[in-house]
């Protein structure tokens, strides 16, 4: 049984392939939320239906993007794969649990001084936003690409650093621990500009190029009728039209939170001056 | 402490900034002729073009040698049900082709020979060859016959792996060999050549003089 699942130059067949580390940490995952909830309990401290429900949604997309097939057939046939593979541990893994984790789970996850002073700086807002960008921008080069996904270790490096990056951009946006000096709204919505704009790069390389990018996929064994150029626009439209759907409705939702905290803040201003205008 | 007016200001700007921003976005968007310079492989020793006649799709038959002179010509050794080598040097040379000049790509011929003339029929060997271009030119012939036009060409004979019953793989060699009009082969091109190696390669490859 394989750690992680890496390039195979070979005819793809539908044999089930297990990999062993993404069992182990989905597993660990869940096994540490049910401790911390346990460890909770015992204090007076809950979670809610709900965020049990995101936790175990984000651990179960972390396995259905890492393992068979889908990191299969994204590892050595399809590019556009490999893409929705990086939107499922970018966009989805990472805000799923956090929300899954209630602060008090989150501060004695972050209780240890040193990873807590790690997370402090990854959650400056600059520092995550050049994280976030040059994990996507590093990990789309072609050497890179076409180097490290035909190793166990380095398609398991990628697929880490790009839920590492989806860790430290969602935390910008969520800001679950509110002591931490969250970014204003204002501040959240020019943050997420910023990285619709840098996602821009590699998906205008891969809908421009005349030729195939990677030779890791162009010179793979054919799979799903797809020829190497179309796979790559497809790559190019998950990247750029799903992930910046999700940039944008993120935004949007922001931009109606920070609406409706003025609202309430205003009518409390108001109240208090004894002028309410708004009913 | 910001004014109510210039908080609502600053939401108007970002918003505005960050719509039109994302629509921004969304929108936005001869060389040498020396074999030194070229892509491919190149022979120590250049191959004369070989003569020989076989079947072709249409079931007549098709002079190699006459039928291909004046042409840039890419002869392939493979088979329709060859899992990856075929399909990507033909997916790969057909995309290149499409996107060539026209007073390029109409000097190019490409023959694919199989090495599987049992399963490979003059249709499945077209309807597979249409897949990626329909000028491709699909011939099959004797396997003897066949082993002999390859051994001329110095290439290991094809082997058949007989031990998957009906669903078996034959070995192959996976080089394309490129004549040019002078009617020698003077390179070939590996399995890992890339579409824009070829496309580097061959409008130079049409025009090439070589030293004899």
């Amino acid at each position: 049984m394989n750690w992680w699942c890496s390039a195979q130059n070979q005819r793809w067949d539908w044999t089930w392939t297990p990999y062993l580390g993404v069992w182990l940490i989905a597993g660990l995952l869940i096994i540490a939320y049910v401790s911390g909830r346990v460890w909770g309990k015992r204090r007076g401290l809950y979670c809610s239906g709900r965020q049990l429900a995101s936790y175990v949604g984000g651990v179960a997309v972390f396995w259905i993007a890492a393992d068979w097939p889908l990191a299969a057939i994204g590892a050595s046939y399809l590019l556009s794969v490999h893409t929705l593979q990086y939107v499922l541990f970018v966009f989805a893994v990472p805000p799923l649990m956090i929300w899954g984790m209630p602060p008090w789970m989150l501060r004695r996850l972050l209780a240890s001084k040193p990873l807590a002073s790690l997370a402090r700086m990854f959650s400056r807002p600059l520092v995550a936003l050049v994280t976030f960008n040059g994990i996507l921008l590093v990990s789309h080069v072609p050497r890179v690409v076409d180097g490290l996904t035909v190793t166990q270790a380095g398609s398991f490096a990628v697929n880490m650093a790009w839920v590492f990056s989806g860790f430290v951009f969602w935390w910008q946006i969520l800001a679950p621990l509110p002591e931490w000096k969250p970014m204003h709204y204002g501040g959240r919505l020019l943050f997420l500009l910023a990285n619709l704009l840098v996602t821009t790069i590699p998906a205008s390389f891969l809908i421009f190029s005349e030729y195939p990018i990677y030779s890791l996929y162009e010179l793979a064994p054919p799979f799903g009728g797809l020829s190497t150029i179309q796979d790559q626009r497809i790559a190019a439209m998950i990247m750029k039209i799903l992930g910046g759907l999700i940039i944008v409705g993120i935004g949007a939702v922001l931009f109606f939170r920070w609406n409706r905290k003025d609202g309430v803040e205003g009518d409390l201003v108001d109240s208090a001056g004894g002028k309410p205008v708004r009913t | 402490m910001t004014t109510g007016p210039t908080r609502e200001m600053a939401k108007v700007l970002t918003a505005g900034l960050f719509g039109l921003t994302s629509v921004l976005v969304s929108c936005g968007s001869g060389g040498a002729r020396r074999p030194g310079d070229l892509r491919g492989v190149e022979l120590p020793v250049a191959l004369d073009k070989v003569d020989f006649v076989l079947q072709d799709t249409e079931g007549k038959g098709f002079d190699f040698r006459s039928e291909t002179e004046g042409y840039l010509t890419l002869l392939f050794f493979g088979y329709t049900n060859c899992p990856d080598v075929c399909p990507v040097h033909m997916a790969g040379i057909a995309s290149v082709l499409r996107n060539m000049e026209s007073s390029v790509a109409s000097r190019v011929k490409v023959v694919m020979v199989t090495v599987d003339p049992d399963r490979d029929t003059p249709r499945r060997l077209r309807e597979w060859l249409d897949n990626f271009d329909t000028s491709f030119i699909g011939l099959r012939g004797d396997l003897s016959h066949v082993r002999e036009i390859m051994n001329a060409l110095n290439m290991a004979p094809p082997a058949v792996d007989s031990s998957q019953g009906t669903n078996y793989l034959v070995g192959h060699p996976s080089q394309v060999i490129v004549y040019t009009t002078d009617n020698r082969a003077h390179l070939v091109y590996p399995h890992g050549t890339r579409q824009r190696d070829w496309a580097h390669d061959i409008p130079m490859l049409v025009d090439a003089t070589w030293d004899s």
